[in-house]
């Protein structure tokens, strides 16, 4: 794994790239991930800030493998 | 300042002891250098064994001491020293910059959704980010944003202007580059110009140039202006709403004259810029060759400046600065530049054919080429302006292009990147080699003899002087010689009526650019002789700022210009991370060679979107905070304060008390665990973190994925009851905690299996036993045995290897999908250097010592100094409460019986 700090960094840079991937519709980390061709840990870090910080949400649904999906929360910018 | 008490550490230890004491009626100043106080409490989730909500706990606690009339509350501040004075204690205190003015934020967290800066969150244990604008949590006390801004980033401390590189580098990383671009026109209306053809000092300087090398700011910054030209051809704003009844003068419409006369319109000053040519831009019109400066960047640039109301009179050429001051003018600025040329002193120098560089380029850039279709071209001199020559001669069809450079190519002040560009296109190099003289026919130059030198000591510019070897003359053929052997000022209009230096530059204070007649300020090369674009962009910017406070009938000298915070150093930098993966720099890219000669088409290609996201994401923060100054845009009680500087003063207290707390095992200290390296194994904050109502994520989820674990296990006494890491002793908590967090994961995962690895379960306190039994009652299993070993399963499942004492001892092996080391605690005693003349004694673990444990718990090695909560040694919530208690009582009882002696 990268330093911590390294990949938290990044997230400024990936958060275009990751709503554009929920745009599709919603999306458990790993999938994002595999879209995005970074790894899960990493990921988690970028989506998890950015649901701290109002631009995704999770829905109800869990898959059966026991992830949440992300979408995209309206009212942010 | 006087108080009766100084509490320092406001977690729930000082919390209660300041209330107690506040109650009692003393006056009490409690000092925490976080910006909340709370401790770890306000981030635990529940409270063992009553399952209490923590947060329920700690806030009323916050909110009663934040607002008790006996106590003063200092957050993000710190103790420096303490020491007796007259049987009182004084003490320094240091508070911090928080760059927010607490009266006037709200916690609207407005700062924190716009901030471009994402760093670890120490209040979630690093699980999620924070901002570099931040509150820490959401139940902090004070609740005010505080930014971490640790100090100014080399780039922006490199700028002669002081363009905030790392602020706009943030905002393009973020792919807000509007913004980016408003926040370069902060400091610079020339924003094209720079993108285009700045030296770029800021990339010189940056951190990451001691990895893979710098961060291509300079290409950044053109990304972001030709996006914004392209999107905004013409500026969307006009002169300012009020506008001021001075006027301003300003000679030459250069970088320096342009940069003056926009940051005074700015002000509303009414401004009118003299040039002597036909069209403004000075040196970027004239002398930049449009290969490196397309001329529709400077056309757009300038129309930053003129947007604002300052009217440009071209073609008028001013001869003396007093009349111009009668014609109504309350102050001038003086940029003429550098226009002349110096000449040789050879013979030839005038026939047909010899041109000096200056003059040749501003033909050029005035569609005035000559044709130089077939022709040996020679080049002399060793600077920019030399190679830009030649690159030009290039490019109007020249067969040869020699230039000759008296020194080696070590001294030559060109830029390295544009010699090897002039070689790529086909400029040959010969150094150590200087004419004595063109020959001509009919006027006109035809061959040249020159001589070849060698180096000898260094003169008074530190470089090397060439001498002439004797009988190396040689003559070649040549149709034509550009001299770019240096400029000097354009100053000889004014030498009566303000000083000058000897070398012909205007004399000015350096501090303000002053010069000798009051009225008149002057700055770019006249002042500094031939310098770079971005330079005379930061003397306009200086001459603007002062030039306003002359017309306001301040006096200057009093006044200060930048106010910056000293710049991160590279090993600090460096030293926030153990590892840097690779993040190498792209190549920059430009037209092929024989492509370049053939017109003046830009030789360097602009970056796409994706290059400059992906070089914006190499910063590493520097300052931390960027100054992008997204959080002043947003802020909607204007709270914002950069210009906050830390504060040191001395308080009196009659009694101490340190109530510090403790630090937490550092997990990476075992590393047969992986903690840091495998994102599941945890540690037990985290988890507290993870099931508090406050969490970082949606629910309890694993790290590596986010899936919902449904495996989970607990290794006790990870950093306690262990000598290997250097810490004997039971941390009294872990057992507890954990079965804790065992019961809470049962009702918040009803699915998931928990597994505690123990070495004895310490179950103590009142109703603690019981704890236990529930949790093995609910299904927790409790495996006695040290947990050797844990590895990583790709799928990020964990392996432990353990010895199951219980069933015969045998080594075994158990999957799991997340860990939490349940670490111990850990003393921490930098407190105990701040006391000066008297020794703050610890024990033989580096906890406070209490020196009368048995009779008097409080008490420490100094009279007058008392010890509440975890600081003394590990306990639980309710033990450190009854020390807080203990303290506050014998703290007033020291008082009183002080008081009553007199």
């Amino acid at each position: 794994m990268r330093d911590k700090r390294e990949i938290i960094r990044d997230e400024m840079a990936m958060r275009a790239r990751i709503l554009e991937i929920l745009k599709e519709g919603p999306k458990t980390v790993p999938e994002v991930a595999e879209r995005l061709s970074r790894p899960t840990a990493e990921v988690m870090f970028w989506m998890m800030a950015m649901r701290k910080y109002s631009l995704i949400e999770e829905t109800e649904e869990m898959t059966d493998e026991g992830y949440y999906k992300y979408r995209i929360k309206e009212g942010r910018k | 300042m006087k108080y009766d008490v100084l509490v320092i550490g406001g977690g729930i230890a000082g919390m209660e002891s300041a209330l107690n004491l506040g109650d009692m009626g003393y006056k009490v100043l409690l000092v925490e250098k976080e910006p909340s106080i709370g401790g770890k409490m306000i981030l635990l989730s529940k409270v063992f064994p009553t399952l209490d909500c923590a947060s329920c706990i700690s806030t009323p606690k916050m909110a009663a001491t934040s607002h008790h009339p006996n106590i003063t509350l200092l957050t993000s501040s710190e103790v420096r020293e303490v020491r007796r004075e007259n049987g009182k204690f004084r003490a320094k205190i240091h508070r911090k910059a928080v760059f927010v003015d607490p009266a006037k934020c709200t916690g609207c967290q407005e700062c924190e959704f716009a901030c471009t800066v994402a760093v670890p969150d120490e209040y979630n244990f690093g699980l999620v980010a924070r901002r570099a604008a931040f509150i820490p949590f959401p139940q902090a006390v004070p609740k005010k944003a505080v930014i971490e801004w640790v100090g100014t980033s080399p780039c922006i401390a490199a700028c002669p202007t002081g363009i905030k590189a790392h602020g706009y580098i943030s905002l393009a990383r973020a792919g807000r580059f509007e913004k980016a671009f408003d926040l370069i026109m902060e400091d610079a209306p020339l924003v094209g110009t720079l993108g285009k053809a700045c030296y770029a000092p800021c990339e010189g300087e940056c951190t990451r140039g001691s990895l893979e090398g710098p961060l291509p700011i300079r290409k950044i910054k053109e990304f972001i202006a030709e996006r914004y030209y392209e999107q905004h051809p013409e500026p969307e704003y006009g002169p300012p709403e009020e506008l001021k009844d001075k006027r301003v003068a300003i000679i030459g419409s250069g970088p320096a004259g342009l940069t003056a006369a926009y940051f005074l319109a700015r002000k509303g000053y009414k401004v009118t810029v003299f040039e002597a040519h036909k069209k403004p831009g000075g040196m970027l019109t004239y002398a930049l060759p449009s290969f490196r400066l397309p001329k529709r960047i400077v056309e757009r640039d300038i129309k930053n400046i003129t947007a604002l109301g300052v009217e440009i009179k071209t073609a008028t050429k001013i001869t003396s600065l007093r009349e111009l001051k009668n014609q109504g003018f309350d102050a001038i600025f003086l940029a003429a530049g550098t226009w002349e040329a110096r000449r040789m002193g050879i013979e030839g120098e005038d026939l047909e054919g010899v041109e000096d560089s200056i003059d040749f380029l501003k033909r050029v850039n005035e569609g005035k080429a000559p044709s130089l279709k077939g022709k040996t071209v020679l080049v002399v001199g060793g600077g920019n302006v030399a190679i830009d020559s030649a690159r030009v001669a290039l490019r109007l069809g020249a067969s040869k292009v020699v230039i000759q450079y008296r020194r080696s190519e070590k001294e030559m002040p060109a830029f390295q990147w544009e010699v090897q560009e002039a070689e790529e296109e086909g400029v040959e190099f010969q150094y150590l080699k200087a004419p004595v003289r063109f020959l001509g026919e009919e006027g006109r130059v035809k061959w040249v003899e020159s001589v070849r030198m060698r180096l000898g000591e260094p003169d008074e510019s530190g470089r090397r002087r060439p001498i002439p070897i004797e009988g190396s003359q040689e003559k070649t053929r040549v149709d034509f010689v550009i001299l770019a052997i240096g400029l000097k000022p354009s100053t000889s209009p004014f030498k009566e009526e303000v000083e000058l230096n000897p070398n012909g530059t205007v004399k000015v204070n350096e501090k303000t650019l002053q010069t000798s007649l009051p009225y008149v300020f002057a700055g770019g090369d006249v002042v500094s002789g031939p310098s770079m674009i971005v330079s005379a962009m930061g003397q306009g910017k200086r001459a603007a700022h002062f030039i306003d406070l002359f017309l306001q009938g301040k006096s200057l000298e009093e006044e200060e210009y930048e106010n910056l915070l000293p710049v991160v150093s590279r090993e600090e930098v460096l030293s926030r991370q153990l590892t840097h993966s690779e993040k190498r720099p792209l190549k920059k890219r430009t037209l092929p060679p024989n492509e370049r000669v053939k017109d003046f088409r830009e030789v360097e290609l602009p970056m796409s979107l994706e290059e400059v996201v992906y070089s914006a994401s190499r910063c590493l923060d520097c300052g931390v905070c960027s100054q992008c100054h997204e959080c002043i845009r947003v802020c909607p009680a204007d709270a914002i304060d950069f210009s906050q500087k830390p504060v040191e003063f001395e308080v009196e207290a009659e009694a101490v008390v340190v109530s510090q707390g403790f630090k937490l095992f550092p997990a990476e200290r075992k590393p047969q665990y992986g903690f840091g390296r495998f994102p599941n194994v945890i540690n037990a904050m985290q988890m507290d973190r993870l099931l508090a109502p406050t969490r970082p994520y949606n629910t309890v989820l694993r790290p590596s994925d986010g899936k919902v674990p449904e495996n989970i296990a607990f290794v006790l006494c990870t950093g306690s009851r262990d000598r290997t890491v250097g810490n004997p002793i039971c941390s009294q908590v872990c057992c507890m905690y954990s079965i804790k967090q065992a019961q809470l994961l049962m009702g918040a995962l009803p699915l998931a299996d928990i597994t505690i690895y123990y070495m004895d379960i310490r179950a103590f306190g009142k109703g603690y036993e019981e704890f236990f039994k529930q949790a093995a009652d609910m299904g927790v299993q409790f495996v006695k045995g040290r947990v050797a070993k844990i590895e990583e399963k790709k799928d990020g499942n964990l392996l432990l290897y353990y010895e199951d004492i219980e069933n015969g001892g045998v080594k075994k092996v158990a999957e799991h999908d997340l860990v939490v080391l349940s670490v111990g605690l850990l003393p921490n005693p930098s407190v105990s250097k701040i006391f000066k003349d008297e020794t703050l004694e610890l024990d033989s673990l580096y906890w406070i010592k209490q020196v009368e444990e048995d009779v008097s718990p409080a008490s420490t090695s100094i009279e007058g100094v008392f010890v509440a909560g975890t600081a003394a040694g590990p306990k639980d919530i309710p033990d450190t409460i009854l020390t807080a208690g203990a303290a506050s009582a014998e703290v007033a009882a020291y008082i009183e019986r002080k008081r009553r002696k007199g």
